[in-house]
């Protein structure tokens, strides 16, 4: 196991800058996730750290040492593919089997080393050894895929083959578990459970994991920490709740949860409060800023809906219900508010009262909930 | 200093030596064919690298290099003449095969005319027999004492009902022998093109003829186009039927340059001949490109469709009765030379005389040096077209290799005699003297096949992921001991489909044996060759019989092989 640290990576492709200046500081077993829309730097950053890609400037460092000369066969971070990449020439058994036989390859003399190829391209030919044996029978029980292990991995299902690529990943002991948006090629519910298995065996290993997603839920609900990236840059680290609650800029409010992003003016700050124009409304928050033009930043869930009669309430909008959706345990409605769309989420208890369509309401708000960025 | 480690890396030295292989045999060979239609004489391009004085004489040769091959092409009636009758040739074959094939593909693709499985499986006939065998075959029907000409005399008529020793002889054995190469792209055109735009002509009010005429023809015209130029091309390159039935007043472009090589050491002449022949072979190839990429109509290129198929039977029998005349001719060539392969003695008269397994005998006891030739000569053409396509398909896809790309398409517009006539030119002297030897004949052979299994290994090689390799090198493999163990495998099938079929090609091959063949590694083809010309006919009916059954039988363990891989990918 080992920490990955990163300097001041930058990666650039024909004379784009794919990735500026990345600074990261993974800890020993920690699950850490990297967190962008498709095109940001993400997929790059990690196949840098594989060492598939060579940066253009900066240092990696796996276990405190130096790995930018470092080959890719010789880094020894195990990688679970967006696509699996099983070898579908070869069963299940072989496939976990492959990188104890390249151990075993780097170990022997020429004579047992063709013994050992002969193995990897025909495992009926040259029996395994007990070690080997043992190892990725324990690992396969691990996965829960002892029965499937003669099967070629063309006949397993989707969730079945995700195993397999973990497997034949951490039967190698690696430093890094890195996985590239291992999930994607799931269905919705196995894409649950799977989730739920791999933070199990990242947990019971200890095993310090990278994870590439553009899936907010996902990285929100197994990391540790999570880096959200765009622009080939890093926007912001942190533990999820902090980036849920703290988000540094409006692209991280927006990208992490849903969230209302409104513009609008300081004109002035009083009792620990600073007002906001916002269109027609003066909105207040408690939140101290510096600058002139502001975003506001709302959770829906902090949204409250009232009666348009209910007069006596500060730091409101007027507005009109244009869709009121019912979830079950919430109600999700669409305001339209003057110029602005906002999303309101109310818990919803037997007995209380939806807000028809067209309904004219006021949308209320905590200051301690308005975060201006 | 880190790119020279790289280059220096085993996939680098096996990527110059790839380069060098193209550089060797086929980029220095056509250049200095090239060259040689100037100065008139051949040159020595190795030697001039090594030796000083064999330098001068080359700048010497330049010095007195002239345009006179470039005039003589216009000016020498002979040179003239055997271009016009090329190309009149070629013209004259691509048109009659596309007006042959219109309507056996439309029943193909659109009717459901009887027998139409076994008309189609009929139609692969004519692929799997080497032209000059077709030729010989039709020497042996149509000659002075072949059956087709008895039975035209009974009924009254004089002399041949076709003289297979003329232009119009090779045109019919071309016509009746190069229609499959049309047909199944048509068949396909015709199965793709979209039956609804028919649909709506006829609810227009269209009648089926006028729907045809103005629909569905001219959906089909682009890819016709483009699959005339390739029959052009097939037959302005066919070296077998015209060195077997061209009469010596008539010349054809590959002969003359044929017999000016091989009687008369003119090399000026033949060098002109082979430039003059890859440039028209060079257009037609750069034209049928051009119809494929931008004439294609979206809804030929479009994804199969359920086709409706034509079941009028005023339609279907007259079809049928066509297409079965045209399969009938290859079926009966066919037939004959197995005929008298097994004849005691075939004089006049409609059957042989008697039948013996004798001409089989001979030739396993005295010519079984020729099949084995055939057979060591095909297995070194298809080691080095396994090994240099696997390696090109492997630059190509995964390093974007284009100028590898483009280089291995270059043997695909040479014609044989051309690629015989450079090779034997570049390496007639020391100090690479390889002309004779049985090395550069299996070159030869695997150039020429080589276009080929580039394309489909590398259709192969973009079927495995990158990805697959990326996880054996993540899992701590080298790129070599990868390459070993997880591509190579994964490709495994698809070389071994395409390998075979570098195989047969070669067995079949005909100018490449004629022209650099050494007597003591003489192939099949050029025995049967040799044979026909002393009108040892028999035996060569019985080693053309042997060699068909050979390429019938690996080019159905090819086309098992393919089948499989490719429900394997699934």
């Amino acid at each position: 196991m080992g920490s990955v640290v990163v300097k001041q990576l930058t990666k650039n492709f024909s004379g784009v800058d794919v990735l500026k200046n990345i600074e990261l500081d993974i800890h020993e077993g920690e699950f850490f996730a990297l967190l962008g829309p498709s095109g940001c730097g993400k997929t790059t950053t990690m196949r840098c750290i594989a060492g598939f890609e060579a940066p253009s400037s900066g240092e990696i460092r796996i276990g405190e040492k130096l790995v930018n000369d470092i080959s890719p066969h010789r880094r020894n971070c195990g990688m679970v593919f967006q696509s699996y990449a099983l070898f579908p020439h070869m069963n299940v058994f072989d496939n976990i089997a492959y990188s104890l036989n390249i151990k075993h390859l780097r170990d022997s003399n020429m004579f047992k080393k063709l013994g050992v190829y002969i193995r990897m391209l025909n495992s009926k030919l040259i029996k395994y050894p007990k070690e080997i044996e043992e190892k990725v029978n324990s690992i396969l029980e691990y996965v829960e895929l002892k029965e499937h292990a003669r099967k070629l991995t063309g006949e397993l299902s989707g969730g079945q083959q995700q195993r397999v690529a973990l497997a034949r990943a951490l039967v190698m002991e690696p430093q890094v578990l890195l996985m590239d948006e291992p999930l994607s090629n799931l269905d919705q519910k196995l894409r649950h459970s799977m989730r739920n298995t791999i933070r199990r065996i990242q947990q019971e290993l200890k095993i310090t994991t990278i994870f590439v997603t553009h899936d907010q839920e996902e990285a929100m609900s197994m990391a540790d920490r999570v880096a959200v990236m765009n622009g080939g840059e890093i926007l912001q680290i942190g533990t999820p709740t902090d980036l849920y609650s703290n988000p540094k800029t409006p692209f991280i409010a927006d990208f992490v949860g849903t969230s209302n992003i409104l513009s609008g003016k300081v004109t002035k700050k009083a009792n620990n409060l600073t007002c906001v124009q916002v269109g027609d409304y003066e909105i207040q928050s408690a939140m101290e800023v510096e600058q002139e033009d502001v975003q506001l930043v709302i959770r829906p869930e902090n949204l409250i809906v009232k009666d348009k009669s209910e007069s006596t309430i500060d730091n409101y909008f007027n507005g009109i219900v244009e869709v009121a959706t019912y979830l079950g345990s919430t109600v999700r409605y669409d305001v339209r508010a003057g110029d602005h769309n906002l999303l309101v989420d109310t818990v919803f208890e037997s007995g209380d009262k939806i807000f028809e369509k067209d309904s004219e309401i006021k949308v209320v708000v905590d200051p301690e909930r308005v975060l201006l960025l | 200093m880190k790119k020279i480690k790289e280059n220096f890396s085993g996939l680098g030295v096996l990527k110059i030596l790839v380069y060098a292989f193209f550089l060797l045999f086929l980029v220095i060979p056509l250049l200095s064919i090239f060259l040689v239609s100037f100065t008139d004489e051949p040159i020595n391009i190795f030697g001039s690298f090594i030796s000083l004085d064999t330098l001068q004489t080359t700048i010497n040769q330049f010095k007195n290099a002239t345009l006179d091959n470039f005039t003589a092409i216009f000016q020498n009636t002979t040179y003239f003449a055997s271009l016009k009758n090329s190309l009149y040739l070629a013209i004259t074959v691509s048109l009659i095969v596309m007006v042959i094939c219109i309507p056996i593909a439309y029943g193909i693709a659109r009717t459901k005319m009887p027998f139409k499985k076994t008309i189609s499986a009929l139609c692969t006939i004519p692929l799997v027999i080497p032209t000059f065998i077709s030729g010989y075959s039709f020497i042996i029907m149509f000659g002075r004492s072949g059956w087709a000409t008895q039975i035209y005399q009974y009924f009254g008529g004089e002399g041949f009902l076709i003289d297979p020793y003329s232009m119009t002889g090779i045109a019919i054995v071309q016509i009746f022998f190069f229609f499959p190469y049309a047909l199944w792209p048509m068949v396909a055109a015709f199965k793709v093109s979209d039956i609804s735009l028919e649909e709506a002509s006829r609810n227009m009010g269209a009648k089926s003829w006028l729907t045809f005429s103005t629909v569905t023809m001219p959906l089909v015209i682009p890819g016709m186009l483009s699959t005339a130029l390739v029959i052009f091309a097939v037959s302005f390159s066919d070296f077998g039927t015209p060195i077997i039935l061209a009469p010596t007043d008539l010349n054809l472009i590959v002969v003359e340059a044929y017999r000016e090589i091989s009687g008369f050491f003119n090399w000026g002449g033949a060098a002109i001949l082979t430039v003059v022949m890859i440039a028209i072979a060079g257009l037609a190839y750069w034209l049928q490109n051009y119809f494929t990429k931008n004439m294609n109509y979206g809804s030929v290129s479009g994804k199969p469709k359920q086709v409706r198929q034509n079941d009028n039977k005023i339609l279907t029998i007259p079809l049928f009765v066509f297409s079965a005349f045209v399969i009938i001719v290859p079926v009966l060539s066919l037939t004959t030379v197995f005929l008298q392969s097994i004849a005691t003695t075939w004089g006049r008269g409609l059957l042989p005389n008697g039948y013996t397994l004798g001409h089989y005998q001979t030739i396993f006891t005295s010519s079984l040096g020729n099949i084995q030739n055939s057979i060591v000569l095909a297995l070194g053409a298809l080691v080095i077209s396994v090994v240099v396509s696997a390696a090109v398909a492997y630059f190509v896809v995964r390093h974007k290799s284009t100028a590898l790309d483009f280089v291995t398409t270059v043997p695909l517009i040479v014609p044989g005699i051309a690629v015989g006539i450079a090779l034997i030119q570049t390496f007639n002297t020391a100090p690479l003297q390889l002309t004779g030897t049985a090395f550069i004949l299996i070159v030869a052979y695997a150039m020429r096949r080589l276009p080929y299994m580039v394309r489909s290994t590398m259709s192969t090689m973009k079927s495995i992921k990158a990805d697959i390799e990326e996880a054996a090198i993540n899992l701590g493999a080298s790129t070599f001991t990868a390459l070993l163990t997880v591509v190579g495998p994964l490709m495994l099938p698809g070389i071994a489909a395409g390998s075979i079929l570098v195989f047969v090609t070669v067995i079949k091959e005909t100018s490449i044996s004629i022209l650099m063949a050494p007597a003591s590694w003489a192939p099949m083809s050029l025995a049967i060759f040799q044979n026909v010309m002393r009108a040892e006919y028999y035996s060569a009916a019985a080693m053309s019989i042997v060699l068909v059954v050979i390429v019938v039988i690996f080019q159905l363990i090819a086309e098992k092989l393919t089948n499989r891989s490719e429900k394997k990918m699934k």
